[in-house]
């Protein structure tokens, strides 16, 4: 086990839809099971019919029959303005319903009785894979590295921060996926190449282009498709299904029917995987659908082969190698310049998507590590290289650069960098611009961020207007523009007229939407909510404490009281009753259910009194 | 079998919808104790008359029985309808012009000849007989549940609130009926904490005999959800999965 005096460190890999948690185990990296013993963990998040706030596995599995109450797919969200063009996009595929926040500014979520910011949701998954390390380690965890997509601009990573400072989480870094998986491939080997990080998880595509140099992961060229993935696999198979169906009974639609639906849909999900390690699966659904006025319930039962699976899904394969091959030509890399090709996310076992990758690239993809623990294993290893720098492992120590360009528009619109991608903070850099216009006496500067050429696509952090400059001539004028990024990431910009000496600045804070006084009160709740299932859990101990002493005295009892009813002919059932009385407090503590023990404990005090007469007044009782 | 015995059989057939049964256990109920008021109650319901021997019954109209067109108080006169155009002048013919390639639009005719189908002035009064049917069923549902028959009870309870949704005491009862019922079967269930498991081979679940929600719930059980989470995932009211995973356990499907 990790060895630092500040306990255990994790790297977790919060993904669209599945997130997993990892950590350095005695010098191995090695992803950490939940406490179903599984080691994926799906990102979804409901408020379940009866009021029960569910996360992960149980949250899928009530997705589709309670889909306006279940959250899935909040990554797309996090750290996104309200009315900004991913957010429509996801308006338009997401069934649970999005609303602006306070200000119009971030998008929040409704779920159950209340509106939820988008950190919030993170959180719970955050705070559920915090649960499962620190069950694992059997010690609070604390701090941990995330990862999050290298197009994530700085409010979508500061948004991913404010989700761990919710969830009780001391965020160390937040490292991009596909360095974090580069890192976990070289972990204990040399790689200076060109690394190509092919990403096709359950919700989005994303294809990466690193130069890998000396310990140093530049993601040159970032592509992908951000609703193409596993589900879209998922949907073939179910829709084959469900025609399937149709034709075999009578045009009997499981669409209609949404337990059906679900049943299908993790039905699908189990043969499509089955199916990357065996040629042929059954999908067998007993009791699907049902038949109509009495008559008995209809079943599924179907072969699936894998040829037929990739006949289904050839086109999305397809797609993925047409996005990839435009990542490769925008970013001026052949194939054949790539020195690795890493498979990462689920759907990537899928052996057609191998072949096309293989055929593609020309080359065998990598092997050597699992594509869906493999980005959660390097955000370990950078979590231990942070937390343990004595131990020598400062060659995978990653510094903290700047994710994306920052720079202002220019005239017609463009955008022009004044600190490029990939610098290492804290910088600063200047760049002197002059005027568009004759006699211009006021200057907009627009501070953006994003690597567009053009403006409208980047995003805007923020803006002002540098007044007074000196009327001259068009382009005599000579306005310096300075930036700042601190060691905290702190984004100061000032404009200056070299002339005049006239000075105006603005101080940009990479914001997720939530203002620092509504995160406090956030964290408040969340101790409040600690607390009361600490007292509950006192509460519990409490009761089982009592009850175990009851039930001990009781069964020491059933001797002389069986003895003492030997001699009478009543209460011959006595010791039985006793005993299920007993079995069911046993059932209730193994169970760790508090709700039960109260009546319990009225029932054991009842017939402890019982006994206690019986064994001490002659089978008579009290 | 007791009166009391044979006249709980009738309700439970009655409320399963085996009629037939329903009335052969009532007239067993009854030829046992001739004039039986209860169980003439019943037989009430079936529109069946009772034995030549029995007393009159205080029977209760059956709204839908052919044999009874009558529906004594609330029954609309001609008086109540709407004077017909007829019974003041003859109609005028009026021209109706039906365009070229177009069809006769009657409900056009009807509007420009200003001829009207009858309609009652007021709105029908509610069918004679429904509000004495209600009051069997409630009848019924309180005995049922004084003896135990929660479902039984529940079951009435929701015939008499489809028809009557405001009926206080039906609503009183359904809480009552439901909380019992939920208690019952989760008291069979055991901890809400603990895990059911499949006890029999996944081949033999073909071989039951379910319907689509039992085979949702059972398609959930996979030794790593308990039954509380079975409750939050079902989708189904509390009651229903309270009720399907009892007689799941029942039938040995899941242990």
């Amino acid at each position: 086990m990790s060895a630092s005096g500040e306990g255990p460190v994790i790297g977790i890999d919060l993904g669209t839809t599945n997130s997993a948690v990892a950590a350095v185990v005695e010098g191995v990296p090695r992803v950490i099971p939940n406490r179903s013993g599984q080691l994926l963990t799906p990102s979804v998040l409901a408020v379940a019919r009866n009021g029960k706030r569910l996360v992960g596995q149980i949250a899928k599995r009530q997705a589709i029959t309670n889909a306006e109450n279940t959250v899935f797919a909040a990554k797309r969200l996090i750290g996104r303005r309200w009315g900004s063009r991913e957010v429509e996009d996801a308006r338009k595929v997401l069934p649970y319903p999005l609303v602006a926040g306070p200000e119009a500014n971030d998008v929040r979520v409704r779920m159950g009785d209340r509106v939820w910011s988008v950190p919030e949701i993170s959180a719970l998954v955050l705070g559920e894979l915090k649960a499962d390390a620190e069950a694992f380690f059997g010690q609070p965890v604390t701090r941990a590295v995330v990862t999050v997509p290298a197009y994530f601009n700085d409010g979508q990573r500061q948004a991913t921060k404010d989700a761990g400072r919710i969830a009780g989480l001391e965020v160390m870094r937040i490292i991009n996926e596909p360095t974090s998986a580069a890192l976990a491939y070289g972990f204990g080997r040399s790689i200076e190449d060109k690394v190509v990080v092919f990403d096709l998880g359950g919700g989005t595509f994303d294809v990466s282009i690193l130069d890998i140099a000396r310990s140093v992961y530049d993601v040159v060229a970032v592509g992908g498709d951000t609703y193409l993935g596993g589900e879209d696999f998922d949907r073939r198979v179910m829709d084959w299904l469900v025609f399937g169906f149709a034709q075999e009974h009578g045009g009997a639609d499981l669409r209609s029917d949404t337990m059906a639906l679900q049943r299908l849909k993790d039905a699908a999900e189990k043969a499509k995987c089955e199916l990357s390690a065996v040629a042929a699966t059954s999908v067998h659904l007993p009791f699907l659908l049902g038949g109509g006025e009495g008559r008995p319930a209809l079943h599924l039962e179907r072969q699936l082969r894998r040829d037929k699976l990739e006949e289904l899904t050839r086109d999305l394969v397809a797609r993925c190698i047409a996005v990839t091959k435009r990542t490769l030509d925008d970013a001026g890399v052949r194939p054949a310049q790539v020195g690795e090709v890493i498979l990462v996310g689920g759907m990537s076992r899928m052996p057609l998507v191998q072949q096309a990758v293989r055929e593609f690239f020309g080359r065998e993809p990598s092997r050597g590590v699992h594509p869906e623990e493999v980005v959660a294993l390097g955000a370990a290893i950078q979590a231990h290289a942070l937390a343990h720098p004595e131990q020598g492992a400062s060659e995978v120590l990653l510094l903290d650069v700047t994710p994306q360009h920052l720079g202002l528009m220019v005239a017609g619109g463009y955008f022009q960098t004044v600190i490029p991608r990939n610098t290492t903070v804290p910088t600063s850099a200047t760049h002197v611009f002059t005027t568009s216009h004759d006699d211009q006496t006021s200057v907009r500067i627009a501070v953006l961020q994003g690597v567009s050429e053009k403006a409208g696509d980047n995003e805007l952090l923020g803006e002002f207007v540098l007044h007074g400059i000196r009327p001259a001539r068009r382009g005599e004028v000579a306005i310096e523009v300075a930036f700042e990024i601190s060691a905290d990431g702190i984004l100061g910009v000032s404009a200056k007229d070299l002339v005049t000496g006239q000075l105006q600045s603005i101080t940009v804070t990479a914001t997720s939407g939530l203002t620092e006084e509504e995160l406090r009160r956030i964290m408040d709740e969340n101790v409040d909510d600690l607390l009361e299932r600490k007292q509950a859990r006192g509460e519990l101990e409490r009761r089982r404490a009592t009850a175990e002493q009851l039930a001990a005295e009781i069964e020491a009892l059933v001797p002389a009281v069986t003895t003492a009813l030997a001699r009478s002919h009543f209460g011959k059932d006595a010791v039985v009753k006793a005993q299920a009385v007993v079995q069911r407090v046993h059932a209730a503590i193994e169970a760790g259910d508090a709700s039960q023990l109260p009546a319990l404990e009225e029932q054991l005090e009842r017939t402890l009194q019982l006994f206690r007469g019986l064994a001490g007044g002659g089978g008579r009782p009290a | 079998m007791t009166v009391a015995e044979l006249v709980e059989e009738g309700i439970s057939a009655y409320t399963r919808g085996d009629l037939v049964a329903a009335e052969r256990r009532w007239r067993q109920a009854l030829a046992l104790v001739p004039g039986d008021e209860r169980t003439l109650s019943y037989l009430a319901l079936l529109g069946s008359p009772p034995a030549p021997s029995a007393p009159a019954p205080l029977r209760e109209p059956d709204p839908f029985s052919p044999q009874e067109p009558c529906r004594g108080e609330g029954r609309a006169t001609l008086e109540e309808y709407v004077p017909s155009p007829w019974e003041q002048e003859p109609a005028e013919a009026v021209p109706v012009v039906i365009s070229e390639g177009e069809g006769l639009d009657l409900a056009s005719v009807d509007e420009q000849s200003e001829v009207y189908t009858l309609v009652p002035r007021t709105p029908p009064a509610p069918a004679a007989g429904r509000q004495p049917h209600v009051e069997v069923w409630m009848r019924g549902a309180r005995e049922l549940s004084a003896l135990g028959d929660f479902t039984g009870s529940l079951e009435l309870i929701e015939r008499i609130l489809k028809l009557d949704p405001a009926h206080a005491e039906a609503r009183e009862y359904l809480t009552h009926n439901e909380a019992t019922l939920i208690a019952m079967y989760e008291s069979k269930l055991g901890p809400p904490g603990a895990v059911p498991h499949l006890a029999i081979s996944p081949e033999e679940v073909t071989w039951l005999s379910l319907d689509h929600r039992a085979g949702f719930l059972l398609a959930q059980i996979d030794g790593t959800v308990s039954y509380e989470d079975l409750f939050a995932l079902s989708g189904l009211p509390r009651l229903d999965t309270a009720r399907i995973l009892a007689n799941l356990l029942a039938q040995g499907v899941i242990r």
